[in-house]
């Protein structure tokens, strides 16, 4: 009797995992499959296997460009908010100053903001700072954007840390930097790589920046590069699923392996 | 002294920070107060440029949109991701931590691509979606979902599910581990079935998650733009227009900056104001 409503879950649980995983298993047929087969339905197994989609999107349509360039751009985002965040989340959870409340309300209040809220500004700004058509303009206001999130996780990582392990090391006689490198980064170690994931996964995403930032094709990131493919020749199926995968292969591999950080650091937040 | 090395630990997140969000938040609001013309600034005119929002007709719909974005996210990816963590929960750890993971996926892939994606089963030619619908005998259902005003918001809005019912999932998951098991064995041994021990048990104690999360969806349905952008551009029509994709049409389509700036304040005030709701409400319980 009781195995009823089990089974039913089970049901439910498997239409689920069916919702998530369709839509990618069908762009991955296409991506496989040549022109000459694209009306044989979007379910059938495309035959002959066919790797030209994808050979002819990252040579001729420049995606092998458009990766290198989501991979700069990312990972320097990354670094940047690395090296930024956890030394303002570790002086909000550890250290005591004045107008340490209304600094942190002040990074909480930019966790909500969009980019498209500021965009009428930012653009204005980057051109006078020569930032436009460049790679730097996009990475600048995208860590910065990022910047409340990753210093709110970073406080929430810090908190952990026990105060007596700082305390004896500002005892010995080092300085806060020395206890910060010393002492508190080989403790937060899990905490900084969800934040490395995390960001790295949300710069990689980001559409909107580059997509006004930069004019010149040979700097645009891999999503900005899909969209204007599906734009420009609306017919070519195979390739543009080609180039989708080629955007997310990379972010789903990187999941996967790194699950347990990543829920981590997603469920840090929300939790607390 | 330790004052002097907290200033300088926030140094350099607070000028990055400051250079390229606090200060354009602050020129957004200074523009909005001025008349313009072809981008350059002329009158200060006050409000006057706020008075326009009344007789814009896409700004309102825009807003309905938004509105209705939230209550269509609350009511499907958020309860889906509640009932998922609950049955989940009392699963062996590998299959909980395998289809955390499947529902997870979505997640990970750019929206520009998941629209791109959706695009193609939503197609009226060679789509999937119809395809099946014919396929099973429900032919005279399907259509052409996004480009038929009164489909394409819901279309998209399962795309937008799509991509946030596991994040849900694993939010839950993490809140309802948190939970005394032994609530759960006493509700056994008093013979209570699974749907009583979810509705008495699970549910009131994932109340402060649930709340995070409902918020958190209503303030990523008035900031999200890339969805609408690489599949509808807001139509057909205005049918699927939300305030950032207006914002954008009025500032790089139009030129406009006074009216652009004015719509990014309004955008402003209502996530900073839902945030702070957030905040308040959490922090008080």
């Amino acid at each position: 009797m009781n195995n009823l409503p089990r089974h039913s879950q089970t049901v439910v649980l498997i239409a689920f995992a069916i919702y998530a995983l369709a839509p990618v298993y069908l762009i991955f047929l296409a991506s496989m499959r040549s022109e000459a087969d694209l009306f044989s339905g979007p379910l059938s197994v495309p035959w002959p296997i066919n790797v030209d989609n994808y050979r002819r999107v990252w040579q001729e349509s420049g995606f092998s460009v458009f990766f290198l360039n989501s991979l700069k751009i990312s990972t320097s985002v990354t670094v940047l908010v690395v090296l930024c965040a956890p030394l303002a989340g570790f002086a909000f959870a550890k250290m005591q100053f004045k107008g340490r409340e209304p600094l942190f309300a002040l990074f909480l209040a930019g966790l909500v903001v969009p980019a498209p809220s500021i965009i009428v500004a930012l653009y204005g700004n980057l051109q006078v700072l020569g930032m436009i058509d460049s790679h730097i303009g996009v990475i600048l206001p995208q860590a910065a954007l990022l910047m409340p999130f990753s210093v709110f996780l970073m406080r929430t990582v810090m908190q952990d840390v026990p105060d007596e392990l700082i305390e004896a090391s500002l005892m010995d006689g080092a300085t806060f930097f020395e206890t910060f490198i010393r002492v508190v980064v080989p403790v937060v170690r899990p905490g900084l790589m969800s934040l490395i994931l995390i960001v790295f996964l949300f710069s990689w995403q980001e559409y909107l920046l580059p997509l006004v930032v930069l004019q010149t094709e040979s700097l645009k990131p891999i999503t900005v590069g899909a969209a204007s493919l599906q734009g420009r020749y609306g017919v070519d199926y195979g390739g543009i699923a080609a180039a989708g995968l080629i955007a997310f292969a990379p972010l789903v591999v990187l999941f996967l392996i790194m699950q347990r950080s990543f829920v981590r650091g997603i469920s840090a937040g929300a939790v607390k | 002294m330790p004052t002097r090395s907290a200033y300088l630990f926030l140094l350099p997140a607070l000028v990055l920070y400051v250079a390229f969000v606090a200060i354009p938040i602050m020129q957004i609001i200074g523009f909005s107060l001025f008349d313009w013309d072809n981008g350059i600034r002329g009158d200060f005119v006050g409000m006057d440029n706020f008075a326009r929002l009344g007789g814009d007709r896409v700004f309102w719909s825009a807003l309905a949109h938004n509105a209705i974005w939230v209550v269509l996210t609350l009511a499907f990816p958020l309860m889906a991701g509640l009932l998922l963590a609950a049955i989940l929960a009392e699963r062996g750890n590998n299959t909980r931590r395998w289809l955390a993971a499947i529902y997870f996926i979505p997640r990970t892939i750019p929206l520009v691509v998941a629209g791109i994606i959706w695009g193609w089963i939503y197609n009226p030619l060679f789509g999937l979606l119809n395809y099946i619908l014919e396929g099973i005998g429900l032919g005279f259902l399907a259509g052409a979902w996004l480009a038929e005003p009164g489909s394409a918001l819901l279309s998209l809005n399962i795309v937008g599910a799509w991509t946030f019912f596991g994040f849900c999932v694993v939010i839950f998951l993490a809140a309802i581990q948190s939970i005394d098991p032994s609530l759960y064995e006493a509700a056994e041994i008093d013979g209570a079935e699974w749907w009583r021990k979810f509705r008495d048990i699970t549910v009131p104690l994932l109340k402060n998650s649930t709340l995070f999360l409902g918020l958190y969806a209503a303030i990523e349905a008035m900031r999200f733009f890339d969805l609408i952008w690489v599949t509808t551009q807001g139509g057909p029509g205005y049918a699927t227009e939300v305030l950032t994709t207006h914002i954008y049409k009025t500032f790089f389509l139009v030129g406009d900056f006074g009216y652009a700036a004015v719509l990014s304040v309004v955008l402003l005030i209502i996530v900073l104001s839902l945030s702070s709701i957030s905040f308040w409400l959490l922090k008080s319980k």
